[in-house]
């Protein structure tokens, strides 16, 4: 998620920042941490200086590289099966209901 | 010759008188009386409703201890299971990609999901990934209990 609008105008200037992802437990820390690096380093070094980190957020926003992985797993899963690795296609019995 | 015609005349003895006066509802119980049984009523009434709601609020309260009680050990119960679940799911992996070349558990080809968190940090990500290896069934089961909560 850039930081900045993607399109910069008068009135994007005029309001600031007013989305954030503070108010999502789960990604609010990696926001603060980004954000406190962006601050120390300035924008455009902040760019290379902060990479891990805006990824990790970017990452905690989208899930992408998360679901990336369940679908290879999901795609091996069936290849094996198909080819007669695997017995059973899936995980007996799946996880329970009330585990999560 | 025309036979007599006969001229409408009022009843022998003349008409009804017409009744003009009103006629009151017979009275069953005085003012006093009904006052007397409204109030009453209502002091009984309200006396069973102070029983019950006294009842009642010893019941929430049971209720909310017992919640208080047994929430610990579910949370704990629910932990424990996930932690199971997780492992599981890590083993399974691990015998799963053991021969997709450059795959390490629990990374992306090698390439961890957080990279500037240390290495014992625990991610608990999400319901899809703890069913990863399962039916889309087990899965669809729990959302749609979780949905209609």
């Amino acid at each position: 998620m850039p930081l900045t609008p993607f399109f910069r105008s008068p009135f994007t200037d005029f309001t600031g920042g007013l989305i954030n992802a503070q108010h999502y437990d789960k990604c609010g820390q990696f926001e603060l941490d980004v954000v406190e690096c962006l601050e120390a380093y300035g924008q455009d070094r902040g760019k290379l200086k902060c990479r891990d980190l805006i990824e990790d957020f970017n990452e905690c926003l989208t899930m992408t590289k998360r679901t990336m992985r369940a679908l290879a797993m999901r795609n091996e899963r069936t290849k094996q099966y198909w080819s007669g690795e695997l017995k059973e296609k899936y995980q007996n019995p799946g996880p329970r209901i009330d585990s999560f | 010759m025309p036979a007599p015609k006969t001229q409408d005349l009022p009843p022998n003895g003349g008409y009804q008188k017409i009744k003009f006066v009103r006629v009151p509802a017979k009275t069953l119980f005085s003012g006093f009386q009904i006052i007397g049984a409204y109030v009453g009523i209502t002091s009984f009434a309200a006396y069973i409703y102070y029983l019950t709601y006294k009842q009642i609020q010893r019941e929430e309260i049971e209720m909310r201890s017992c919640k208080l009680a047994l929430m610990p050990m579910l949370i704990a119960e629910r932990d424990r299971e996930f932690l199971k679940q997780v492992r599981r799911n890590r083993d399974e992996e691990s015998k799963l990609m053991k021969n997709v070349p450059g795959w390490v558990t629990g990374t992306w080809y090698g390439e961890p999901i957080y990279k500037t968190k240390p290495k014992d940090y625990f991610d608990e990500g999400t319901w899809d990934d703890l069913c990863v290896h399962s039916n889309y069934r087990t899965s669809a089961i729990r959302q749609n209990f979780h949905l209609w909560n």
